[in-house]
């Protein structure tokens, strides 16, 4: 796992270990253990989190986005990029590897 | 029926 390269769609992500997450109204909150600060992840952000508990592909965060959000695919997608690569930044997530790509012969 | 999008931002807070 590593928490220091960009983040792309085709990538599984999964929460990191070390933050306490509270609610505040609709809102997430978090502190890091490892790194003493505390975050807002705001109500959407939140939702994001909370799916990444297990490992998650990032176009599969999207598609769920989606279904409950009225927004076009290509700003949900360099939205969910952004915001994954801020936490990324933070060392608040890890990416687990590259999805498996296959081929036919 | 679906709700209103806004772009999710982390927000450092000064604590």
């Amino acid at each position: 796992m590593t928490t220091n390269q960009k983040f792309s769609l085709n990538q599984e992500v999964v929460q990191g270990k070390n933050n306490i997450v509270s609610e505040m109204g609709e809102e997430k909150v978090m502190l890091s253990i490892e790194n003493g600060k505390y975050y807002n992840l705001g109500e959407i952000g939140g939702e994001i989190w909370d799916l990444m508990q297990e490992p998650i592909k990032g176009d599969q965060v999207v598609s769920i986005l989606m279904s409950k959000y009225d927004v076009e695919q290509t700003e949900c997608e360099e939205h969910v990029i952004s915001f994954l690569n801020q936490l990324n930044e933070e060392s608040l997530i890890e990416i687990v590897a590259n999805a498996m790509q296959w081929s036919t012969n | 029926m679906k709700k209103n999008w806004q772009k999710p931002e982390l927000e450092v807070l000064d604590v």
